[in-house]
C-alpha cells in the first residue's frame, strides 16, 4: 500500500538502529508471507535480517502476547503496534507482566486490516482506537490518543475511505442478538459452538490478558478440569476463559481470528463488556494503565443486587 | 466403468447407512468435516480439504479404556468394550486416506498393536473422493500423492460431469459397489473423469529428512519458534499427528475411568516427567519435534513422510508457520563441513 512505503522504511531503518546500538535484544514486527495478502509475525534479534521487516493491511496479528516470551528478562525488546495491538501491551504492564524497562512501544498509522479477499475485518469496521493508547516513538505521523479517535497519520484517509470506525456505535449488535433468544435457545447455541472446541488454546495463547505463569488448563494433575475435549470440559474452558479475561479483555479480536473452529469468541467477550458497563460504568480496558480494570477494584458504592 | 449419478447419491448413501454408519464431509455448526450421514446432514463434497480431517473416527478426541476402583488392597479393572459398528467414510480424499496409512503405522505395524484402533480400523472401508479443484494451501503432489486417486483405498469415485465414476480397489470395496449396483442406483458410463489441477503449492522435500539428521542443533530453530505461540491448532487439525495422553475421569479418590484424549507436541505439560524435568523446555525444542517428526523421525521409522500435503495446519496458524516454508528452508539451510 502506497501510503505505507516510507513508514516500512522507516520501520527497517530504525529496527536496524535500534539492535545495531543494542538499545533492544529483539523487534516484533511483521514480514510478508507466502502469499501476497498474507503478512505474518517476525522476531529478529540480528540488523541485518531488519529488511525483512513488512508492514500493511494485511498486518492483522496482535504480537503483544508473544512479550510474555521475556518476562524473566531483562533486555528491552522493541515491538510494533497498531492501535488495538497497544492496548495489549497495556495489559501486560498493568498487569506487572513486563516493565516500561522491558519494552519499547513504537506506533504505527493503522489503515484499516483486510481479510485476503480485501474486505475490512469486522473488528476493524467496529473499531474505537486505531490509534496508539501509548508508545515510546511513532512512525507515520499517527497520534498517540487514549480516547475513542478517528484514525491519523499517513493512512488516515486510507482508513476513514475503507470505513473504519464507521460500525462502532453497532459493535455490540451480535450480543444483542443473541440476547433476544430464549434460555434453551442460548443453551443449545453455545452447547453446539463448544462441542466444537479442539482445546488447542490458541485463543488463549494468543491473548495479552491471558497471562498466567501457569494456566489451570495446563496443570491437569490438581484435578480441576478434564483434560478430555467433552462438551462439559469444553464449555469449562471456554466459560472460565471468558470470565478471566471479563474487564480486562482489550478488544483485539485476535482469539476468535484464530480460532480454527470459528467460534464467536468475541460475542463473549463483548457481553461481558457490555455487563460490566451496565454495573460499573464505562470501562475500556487496556487503555490508561492507571485506571484499575472494575473487577479489580472494591469500592464502596459497588453494585451488590446479587446479595 | 461405473458411474453413480448425483440425483442417486442421497439413495446410495441411505442404503448404505442401513447397515453401516457412514461419515460423509458436512457442514456442521458452520464448519466441515465428517459425520455420520443422515438425511438432516448437510454435504459438503466441495471443501478441499474439509476443515476437520477424518482423524476422529479412527483416533477419537477422547475413549474410555478401563474402569477401575482401587480400596485399600481391593483394587479391580474393568475394560471399556467399545462397539464399534460397520463404519464407512465417504468422501475421504487422498491427503486423508495417506494419513490413515500413516496412523495405521503407528498403531498396527509393530507390536503390540493398538487395540482400540485396530478394531475400529478393522470395521472401516474407504470410499474416495477424487480431488480435482484444490484449496489455497494444498500442496499433496510435493508429497508424493496423487490428487485425483488413491491405490490403497477401497473404493475410488472420481468426478464426471453430473456424477461419479465409481471403482472398487479391494474385495470390501467390491462388496460395496455389487450393494449399489443390485438396487439399479450404477450405470455404465464411457466418460474419462475429470483431471485434477495442480496443486496451490509446491515444495521439493527431496533429501531433507537426511538433511535433518544434521541440524538438530541449527540455529534455525530458534528463528522459526520465535513467533510460535505453542498452541496446538497445527497438531490437533493434521490428520497425521496421533500423539495421546492417558489420563483419569475420577469420580472420587479411589475410582474412576482410564481414559485416552488427543495431546499435542506443543504443549509444555505433553513432557514434563514425574519429577518435574521437561526435556523439551522451550518453544524451540517443541516446535522443532513437530517438524522433526513428520520430516525425519517418521521417514526413518516407516519410510515415508508424516505430511500429507492437506494444508490444514498452513491454512490456520495463528501466525503462519507454515510447513511449506520450513520444507523449502531447511532445504536451502547451508551446513558447516
Amino acid at each position: 500500500m502506497k501510503e505505507l512505503h516510507n513508514v516500512n522504511v522507516a520501520m527497517r531503518t530504525l529496527a536496524r538502529e535500534l539492535l545495531e546500538s543494542g538499545t533492544v535484544a529483539g523487534v516484533y514486527g511483521w514480514k510478508k508471507g507466502s502469499r501476497p495478502t498474507l503478512t505474518s509475525p517476525l522476531y529478529i534479534q540480528d540488523a541485518a535480517k531488519a529488511d525483512r521487516l513488512a508492514y500493511d493491511q494485511y498486518a492483522v496479528s496482535n504480537l503483544s502476547a508473544l512479550l510474555l516470551d521475556h518476562r524473566n528478562n531483562d533486555k528491552k525488546r522493541a515491538i510494533f503496534v497498531k492501535g488495538c495491538d497497544s492496548r495489549g501491551v497495556v495489559r501486560l504492564l498493568q498487569d506487572q507482566q513486563i516493565t516500561p524497562e522491558q519494552v519499547l512501544v513504537i506506533g504505527l498509522p493503522c489503515p484499516g486490516m483486510v481479510d485476503e479477499a480485501g474486505s475490512l475485518l469486522t473488528k476493524c469496521a467496529e473499531c474505537r482506537f486505531p490509534n496508539p493508547v501509548m508508545a515510546d516513538q511513532v512512525l507515520g505521523g499517527v497520534e498517540v490518543s487514549k480516547q475513542p479517535s478517528a484514525p491519523t497519520g499517513v493512512t488516515a484517509e486510507a482508513a476513514r475511505k475503507v470505513g473504519v470506525g464507521s460500525r462502532a456505535g453497532e459493535r455490540m449488535a451480535q450480543v444483542a442478538q443473541l440476547e433476544g433468544k430464549t434460555a434453551a435457545e442460548k443453551e443449545a447455541y453455545w452447547a453446539e459452538q463448544h462441542d466444537k472446541c479442539i482445546r488447542c488454546y490458541a485463543c488463549r495463547n494468543v491473548c495479552p490478558a491471558c497471562n498466567c505463569r501457569d494456566c489451570i488448563f495446563d496443570t491437569e494433575k490438581k484435578g480441576w478440569v478434564s483434560k478430555a475435549a467433552t462438551s462439559s470440559a469444553n464449555a469449562f474452558f471456554a466459560i472460565t476463559r471468558a470470565m478471566h479475561v471479563a474487564g480486562r479483555c482489550v478488544d483485539c479480536g485476535e482469539c476468535e481470528r484464530v480460532c480454527p473452529m470459528d467460534i464467536p469468541i468475541m460475542t463473549v467477550n463483548r457481553k461481558l463488556q457490555q455487563d460490566i458497563e451496565a454495573l460499573f460504568g464505562p470501562y475500556d480496558a487496556g487503555v490508561d494503565e492507571t485506571v484499575v480494570p472494575p473487577l479489580g477494584r472494591y469500592q464502596t458504592d459497588d453494585p451488590e443486587e446479587f446479595l | 466403468m461405473k458411474a453413480l449419478a448425483k440425483k442417486n447419491l442421497a439413495d446410495a448413501l441411505a442404503l448404505l447407512a442401513g447397515q453401516a454408519t457412514v461419515w460423509v464431509p458436512a457442514k456442521v455448526a458452520g464448519v466441515t468435516r465428517f459425520a455420520p450421514w443422515s438425511p438432516a446432514v448437510t454435504l459438503d463434497l466441495e471443501a478441499t480439504p474439509p476443515a476437520v480431517s477424518p482423524k476422529e473416527i479412527l483416533l477419537p478426541e477422547t475413549e474410555s479404556l478401563y474402569r477401575y476402583s482401587a480400596y485399600g488392597m481391593d483394587v479391580t479393572f474393568e475394560a471399556v468394550e467399545q462397539e464399534v459398528p460397520p463404519t464407512i467414510i465417504w468422501g475421504i480424499h487422498s491427503c486423508d486416506v495417506q494419513a490413515i496409512l500413516c496412523q495405521d503405522d503407528v498403531f498396527l505395524s509393530r507390536e503390540p498393536q493398538d487395540a482400540a484402533y485396530a478394531k475400529r480400523r478393522a470395521a472401516t472401508t474407504l470410499v474416495a473422493l477424487a480431488c480435482t479443484t484444490p484449496g489455497p494451501d494444498c500442496f499433496c503432489t510435493s508429497m508424493g500423492l496423487e490428487p485425483a486417486e488413491h491405490a490403497s483405498t477401497d473404493v475410488q469415485l472420481h468426478i464426471l460431469t453430473d456424477g461419479y465414476g465409481v471403482e472398487a480397489r479391494t474385495a470390501r470395496g467390491e462388496e460395496i459397489v455389487a450393494r449399489l449396483a443390485e438396487k439399479g442406483l450404477l450405470v455404465e458410463t464411457i466418460e474419462p473423469p475429470a483431471k485434477a489441477q495442480a496443486c496451490t503449492r509446491a515444495v521439493n522435500p527431496e533429501g531433507i529428512d537426511k538433511k535433518l539428521v544434521e541440524m538438530f542443533e541449527h540455529p534455525y530453530w530458534d528463528e522459526l519458534a520465535a513467533t510460535c505461540l505453542n498452541c496446538g491448532a497445527c497438531t490437533f487439525l493434521c490428520p497425521t499427528c496421533h500423539c495421546f495422553d492417558l489420563t483419569d475421569h475420577r469420580r472420587n479418590a479411589h475410582e474412576g475411568t482410564k481414559i485416552r484424549c488427543w495431546d499435542a507436541c506443543m504443549f509444555t505439560e505433553y513432557t514434563v516427567m514425574a519429577g518435574g524435568h521437561n526435556p523439551r523446555p522451550g518453544k524451540k525444542e517443541r516446535v522443532r519435534q513437530r517438524f522433526m517428526h513428520k520430516l525425519r523421525y517418521f521417514p526413518e521409522r516407516y519410510g515415508k513422510w508424516q505430511c500429507t500435503g492437506c494444508g490444514r495446519c498452513v491454512a490456520r496458524c495463528p501466525v503462519h508457520i507454515e510447513i511449506t516454508d520450513v520444507i523449502k528452508e531447511v532445504g536451502e539451510v547451508t551446513l558447516d563441513g
